[in-house]
């Protein structure tokens, strides 16, 4: 059996990926992706830590929970893109900033 | 899988025996499905069924929260214990149905939202999902339920401020939002697979909740509570989290930024409140302290006043303006949360049934006068009182009340948080309560150079070049000198809405 800290190793080396991602990436698509590697990081966490849990449910259920609401703002995240993408031609955010003062 | 057939009659029950206390959020479900249905089949030019609809739901919901005030006298643990029901989440979801009232009323008014070629049908079918996110919030006792209600009310916030999408800002704030929020969503998320993971639970009440953490070196406690704590500081925009808010604020369509200024930020309160209650009792029972929020807090309380407050003088527009001064509220309500008593947290209740009013008041006059005469800055409201006589004289007694002075409720809501925090340091002779404190009044008397600059402009200022302007009072008018009315004779009876 694989032991715990390995699943623990993956997901924080992911988690580290995604969060570099998401601060250096100049594409709003690379840095969804980024998010994506972050939960996908907690997800793993979720699943190895419930192999251990007494009932080893919770953790599971947590992850699928997880997992669809990921999905649901990954959607409109995508769809705001989009939007960007139609009004101002590029998708990289430091390019976008009329706002402020 | 056979080992749970044992435990499956009593998860049946547990879950059907927690469905009579859960009837406003039922009521909310079944108003978001017949919304859909209607604004599907019966669209109409204004979506008024649709409207008339959501009210009547939003209004049912609440009526029934406030028959739960009637029995409870103490925390209810409904469906295995994900969702506490108690008094303080009772009172925190009659301030989040009186926000969400006053939206539905600010989108019907306004007409940048009104006439947009979508219509606003589906805008109003999210006001019961949203709600029922918020009540979620305030009622949430498990890891699982946190993250839930947080991203249900995110998703539904990112739909709001890129709804009309009609222009470069507000697709520009749409995506700030969704990007940042997601990206704190995820980095909360991963913090409470660390908590689950040292703890064995996701259940934040459960009794080997905190032993399990106490067990543990105090760095990695530290690491995942911080983690879980900056999904939380999103919603509350307190410092290092607030760089989303101005821009969201200045971009988003005006009642949006009005809801988000107010219900997801006392939703974040709340939540707040119930992932700090165990950590609390715990220290209490067993006198070891887990994490030391109370520095913590007050730091961050401390930061976010002062940048707050300091960043909104420099703002022209007003709608950023009102954005810092926002986060500056943030920080104040801190102090009543770093008492962590009871008392505390009525103080807090208090303050926040009042900062709903103000807001969503100031911001309603924000979009009055935008959308009569164009102007969205300070400097632009010069000579706007003339014609603005009854807008203009409800925005002093707004911004009064929002500083924080005499005869307005504003003064009784800070009174309020700052005796229960004085009451804090009389017990404690801690430094970090008395420098709370006396950057709480600093940063109150700052506060006024920014609100005071409105009626300043507006009254005493000339504008260059001669301008007419005909207003006409609209229903919006009505409900802003309604609220400013309420603010003053709350001012004298405070007692009525205690």
């Amino acid at each position: 059996m694989i032991p715990l800290s390995h699943f623990m190793l993956v997901s924080a080396a992911l988690f580290c990926i995604g969060l570099y991602a998401v601060l250096s990436k100049r594409n709003a698509i690379m840095v969804l992706i980024g998010i994506e590697f972050m939960l996908n990081a907690a997800i793993l966490n979720f699943v190895a830590f419930s192999r251990h849990d007494k009932f080893a449910a919770s953790g599971q259920v947590f992850a699928l929970f997880a997992i669809v609401l990921a999905a649901a703002a990954v959607a409109v995240a995508l769809a705001i893109i989009l939007n960007v993408y139609k009004y101002y031609k590029t998708i990289d955010p430091t390019e976008i900033d009329q706002l402020g003062d | 899988m056979n080992e749970y057939i044992p435990y499956l009659s009593e998860l049946v029950y547990g879950a059907i025996s927690g469905l009579p206390l859960f009837v406003p959020e039922i009521a909310l479900v079944a108003t978001f499905v017949i919304v859909i249905l209607a604004d599907l089949f019966l669209p109409g030019r204004k979506s008024s069924l649709t409207f008339w609809l959501c009210l009547a739901g939003i209004i049912l919901s609440g009526i029934l929260s406030f028959g739960q005030l009637s029995f409870l006298d103490q925390g209810v643990p409904l469906f295995h214990e994900h969702i506490v029901l108690d008094p303080l989440a009772v009172r925190f979801k009659l301030i989040f149905v009186a926000a969400t009232l006053l939206f539905s009323l600010f989108i019907r008014s306004n007409r940048t939202l009104m006439e947009h070629k979508k219509g606003v049908g589906d805008l109003y079918l999210l006001l019961p999902a949203v709600l029922l996110g918020l009540n979620l919030m305030a009622m949430a006792s498990s890891l699982l339920m946190i993250y839930v209600s947080v991203e249900m009310v995110s998703i539904a916030s990112y739909l709001m401020v890129g709804y009309v999408s009609g222009a470069n800002k507000q697709t520009e704030a749409a995506m700030k939002y969704a990007l940042f929020g997601s990206v704190c969503s995820a980095v909360m998320l991963y913090g409470m697979s660390l908590l689950y993971g040292f703890t064995g639970t996701i259940n934040i009440t459960d009794e080997s909740f905190l032993p399990g953490l106490s067990a543990l070196p105090d760095s990695s406690v530290t690491l995942a509570v911080i983690l879980t704590m900056v999904g939380i500081g999103f919603k509350l925009s307190f410092v290092p989290l607030h760089f989303w808010s101005p821009d969201v604020y200045e971009g988003a369509p005006t009642p949006v930024t009005a809801f988000l200024s107010t219900a997801p930020k006392v939703a974040g309160f709340a939540i707040l409140i119930r992932f700090l209650g165990p950590f609390y009792s715990f220290a209490s029972v067993s006198g070891r302290v887990v994490f030391d929020f109370d520095t913590i807090l007050c730091v961050v309380a401390i930061i976010t006043m002062i940048v707050g407050n300091f960043a909104a003088i420099w703002q022209n527009n007003i709608k950023r303006m009102l954005a810092y001064s926002s986060i500056g509220h943030t920080g104040f309500a801190m102090m009543a949360l770093v008492a962590f008593s009871q008392a505390g947290f009525s103080s807090l209740i208090f303050y926040f049934a009042v900062y709903v009013i103000m807001n969503m008041a100031a911001f309603m006059l924000a979009d009055r006068i935008e959308t009569e005469s164009g102007a969205e800055t300070a400097s632009a409201y010069k000579g706007l009182g003339r014609f603005f006589k009854l807008e203009m004289a409800c925005f002093v007694i707004v911004l009064i009340s929002l500083t924080g002075l005499p005869p307005t409720v504003g003064f009784v809501a800070k009174l309020l948080v700052f005796s229960s925090a004085f009451e804090q340091y009389a017990a404690t002779k801690s430094v970090f309560f008395l420098l709370l404190l006396v950057t709480g009044a600093v940063t109150t008397v700052v506060s006024l150079f920014y609100y005071l600059k409105i009626p300043l402009n507006a009254y005493l200022r000339k504008a260059e070049g001669e301008r007419e302007l005909t207003v006409k009072p609209a229903f919006l008018t009505y409900v802003i000198a309604l609220l400013s009315f309420l603010l003053v004779l709350l001012g004298v009876f405070p007692d009525v809405l205690a």
